[in-house]
């Protein structure tokens, strides 16, 4: 009675003899986001084929780096079954934070803004776990502490790199297959999380948390610093995205490059496969998600729509793909 | 409505069948219902009882075959149509909006129209409270239909819930027809004893189908027992030609044999791994001093005012208290966690299986190296490999079906979830305390006798089990002590290696 009872089992399963082979490990979760970019790749390709040949795949590439980072570690919080919506803050103030420090101690400045960032995000998770304030509310707070921060830190105007920003720089200028090291970056990041969610306890941990919390405390894993350390991760990222911005535009602003990637790192980590609910998560297809995130304006400009058109376009196609890709296993109530 | 009981049959089902893909859940299913009929469907988890509940119910539509209610062909299109038949269903979770008022709960599938409680769009309070009233008066309730639900008992929330199921047919003076799915697979007896008196009340307005897993109340209530295996309605018995020992062979397709538990008492020199001594918990329970030891079930009965349930879950560090001790394997702390009891051997299986017991949505061998990886660990990593053949192992020891530990817990069967949630404990290496709390709950007898075998070897093997079981009989049936609570402090202590109790000695004890 009871397994058939819950609507999401379509299928009576009977008790002797086989389970519905459903859910192997891939399916269209797998493969789905990587559908959907290389569909509407073609679709550009056709209707601008000198699009694709003069290194448009690099430029998507490239623009995509930052809203990667920041969608892998909203990510990592969606999958505990919170949200961060602070993250795209947070690497900005880092990005200021690494204009400002470059010149003075240099090379020691990268390390100083992940260790801030990454601080930044714990706190959440701190606030989250042990005030249990909801995530929603609290980095909803937090966004605006840190955009004021970054007001400050800035002085309101636009922070230059003063010196010592070749390394950094480097990161952009230099790359594999004529894509820039930031996003490769973020390919990397990809591949650990995904070693961390699919080869280790902690990475369980977390994921049994999104998907049932309760189960995980009676289990005894330790959901709270699995909390914080998802929301630690975040920041992290979010710091990484941070050093992308200053790789490519050499300076930061409150108001500048990455002070709105909030909504599209969370479209991009939605399209990548991610449930808003919590408990299903995939790094690697959420490359695609922030790939397809940053090549539907890039495409809809080179196909030629007309500029009004073309947040009308971006959004619709968001829900189309979201609509498409989204995970749904777990969807009795989608937030 | 008395010109209704000429009619033949409230309900008759011929050759009803509904498949999903290959699966066919219902086969063939024939069955008649006369007013005023109390009959009893039972069956194992997986028998397509809930399948043809929700044809009932509207919910599905079946593929093959007729169902007429009072004489007339009906094909139902949604729930809406079953309840205008006059079909009442009183599912096994509770779906009453707790934050409205009874009369609101009970008036919400009534069919807006003239005269009804519904005027322009806008409630009729007045109307909505005196029909409300009405239909609890019938089914024998006196509960005020301004109450919220939020504020009522279980019990009375049953009672609403049946109300509602009756509202639509006692509006259109047809005999209603109700049917209660598993409603005591989680009451105390005490309040079962009220629930059975209530359900034979309807037998003067209507008929009943009552779904249970507990055969000894289904011989008590109902006139007629229909027994449903593999999709198939096997067996249609008046319970006066059928004892319970049959009934679970029809349901099972084999006998029961679980074995009389030979009992000692407490060995002198052995000593307890958990000692609780004057536990205290404002408003819960007080002066609580239990002793489990090793090898031994420990059953704690009572009611659900007993605190009985969260002494268990003080045990494991779930909850807190508020004075006295509970010391474990010798270490003795003020305050417990989780964390602290299970890394000192303590294992829970909590009642709420789906919600704290299981992580439906993952892989079973996932579930079951949650908290104890095992051999399948290597440093901060886990192998999936070994992890699905430790799994293989744990699924072959307990006989958990089907053997595909790869497949989301959620896909199986109630009795193998709870024993892939046992598996989860077995797998620490330091086991010494199992916590069960209600382990049947919702189990059909088949698979409850495999987890009491599973439970009682557990024991064997050493470990102390504190079990908070479902019934008295079931604590008489495994338990080598049983405590008994009344209202947070405890009023009766056997070793039944040398005691005797009484059933009536310990139900007294209770209440």
């Amino acid at each position: 009675m009871t397994k058939i009872d819950s609507e999401r089992t379509k299928v009576a399963v009977p008790a002797r003899g086989k389970l519905p082979s459903v859910k192997r490990i891939g399916g269209w979760h797998a493969v789905g986001p990587i559908v959907i970019f290389l569909a509407i790749l073609i679709v550009v390709a056709i209707l601008t084929p000198a699009f694709i040949g003069s290194g448009g795949l690099a430029i998507i590439a490239s623009s995509s780096a930052p809203i990667l980072l920041l969608a892998l570690g909203q990510a990592m919080v969606l999958n505990v079954g919170s949200i961060d919506l602070s993250n795209a803050a947070i690497g900005l103030l880092g990005a200021i934070l690494l204009a400002l420090t470059l010149g003075p101690v240099a090379g020691l400045s990268p390390v100083i803004v992940l260790l801030a960032t990454t601080a930044f995000g714990a706190v959440n998770g701190l606030i989250v776990a042990y005030a249990q304030v909801p995530s929603f509310a609290l980095t909803l707070g937090t966004l605006g502490i840190f955009q004021a921060v970054a007001l400050v830190a800035s002085g309101r105007t636009t922070v230059y790199v003063a010196s010592n920003g070749e390394g950094i720089h480097a990161l952009y200028e230099s790359g594999i297959a004529n894509v820039p090291m930031t996003f490769w970056m973020g390919v990397l990041l990809a591949v650990s999380l995904w070693v961390l969610l699919r080869y280790t306890r902690v990475g369980r941990g977390m994921t049994a948390i999104g998907k049932n919390e309760s189960a995980a405390i009676f289990s005894a894993v330790r959901t709270r610093s699995l909390k914080v350390l998802a929301f630690a991760l975040s920041g992290f990222a979010a710091g990484l995205a941070g050093i992308a911005i200053i790789a490519q535009a050499g300076s930061a602003s409150p108001t500048g490059l990455g002070s709105d990637l909030l909504l599209p790192a969370i479209a991009a980590a939605l399209i990548g496969g991610t449930s808003i609910s919590g408990g299903v998560v995939n790094p690697l297809t959420v490359i695609f998600g922030a790939l397809t995130v940053a090549l539907v304006p890039i495409a809809t400009t080179a196909v030629g729509i007309d500029a009004q058109a073309q947040s009308l376009v971006y959004g619709a196609v968001i829900i189309g793909v979201v609509a498409l890709t989204m995970s749904r296993n777990k969807s009795s109530i989608v937030k | 409505m008395s010109d209704v009981t000429t009619t033949p049959a409230v309900l008759h089902l011929n050759n009803v069948s509904k498949s999903f893909g290959s699966n066919r859940a219902v086969r063939g299913v024939s069955l008649s219902i006369q007013p005023g009929e109390v009959i009893g469907l039972i069956g194992e988890n997986g028998a397509g009882k809930s399948t043809l509940l929700k044809i009932l119910s509207g919910n599905y539509r079946h593929d093959e075959g007729t169902i007429a209610v009072n004489g007339r062909e009906v094909q139902f299109r949604g729930p809406a149509d079953a309840l205008r038949a006059g079909i009442g269903v009183v599912h096994q979770e509770q779906s009453l909006f707790t934050n409205l008022t009874i009369a609101e709960n009970i008036e919400v599938n009534t069919p807006i129209g003239r005269g009804g409680v519904n005027r322009l769009g806008l409630y009729n309070w007045r109307r909505l409270y005196a029909d409300a009233a009405q239909a609890l008066d019938l089914i024998g309730s006196h509960l005020n239909p301004k109450t919220r639900v939020s504020d009522l008992s279980f019990v009375d929330r049953q009672m609403v819930e049946i109300a509602r199921a009756i509202r639509v047919s006692a509006a259109s003076h047809t005999t209603p027809l109700v049917i209660l799915d598993e409603p005591t697979a989680i009451l105390e007896r005490t309040e079962t004893a009220i629930l059975e008196r209530e359900i034979s009340k309807l037998r003067d307005i209507g008929s009943v189908i009552f779904v249970s897993h507990r055969l000894d109340e289904v011989m008590r209530i109902c006139d007629r027992v229909v027994v449903m295996r593999d999709g198939e309605l096997i067996a249609d018995r008046a319970v006066d030609d059928v004892t319970e020992e049959e009934l679970f062979r029809l349901m099972v397709g084999r006998e029961t044999h679980a074995a009389v538990r030979s009992r000692r008492s407490i060995d002198p020199a052995n000593s307890p791994v958990i000692s609780i001594h004057d536990l205290t918990r404002a408003g819960s329970y007080a002066d609580v001093s239990i002793d489990a030891y090793p090898g031994r079930i420990l059953a704690i009965l009572g009611t659900s005012g007993s605190g009985r349930e969260s002494v268990a879950r003080a045990i494991f560090g779930a909850e807190g208290f508020d004075s006295g001790s509970v010391s474990i394997a010798g270490y003795s702390g003020r305050q417990l966690s989780i964390k602290k009891a299970v890394a000192l051997g303590v294992g829970y299986v909590p009642a709420e299986r789906k919600t704290e017991g299981m992580v439906g949505e993952m892989p079973a061998d996932q579930n079951i190296t949650l908290t104890h990886p095992g051999s399948a660990a290597l440093g901060p990593f886990e192998l999936p490999r070994r992890r699905l053949s430790l799994a293989r192992a744990w699924f072959e020891k307990l006989d958990i079906r089907p053997r595909e530990p790869e497949h989301m817990l959620q896909d199986f069967s109630g009795g193998n979830q709870q024993k892939v949630v046992l598996a989860k404990w077995l797998n620490s290496s330091h086991l010494k305390a199992l916590v069960l709390d209600h382990p049947l709950r919702g189990l059909d007898p088949g698979a409850a006798e495999t987890v009491n075998a599973q439970i009682r070897s557990v024991c064997d093997e050493g470990t102390a089990i504190i079990l908070i079981p479902d019934t008295i009989d079931e604590a008489l049936d495994i338990a080598d002590d049983i405590v008994v609570m009344r209202d947070g402090r405890i009023s009766g202590v056997f070793d039944l290696g040398h005691d005797n109790p009484a059933t009536l000695d310990l139900l007294e004890r209770m209440l």
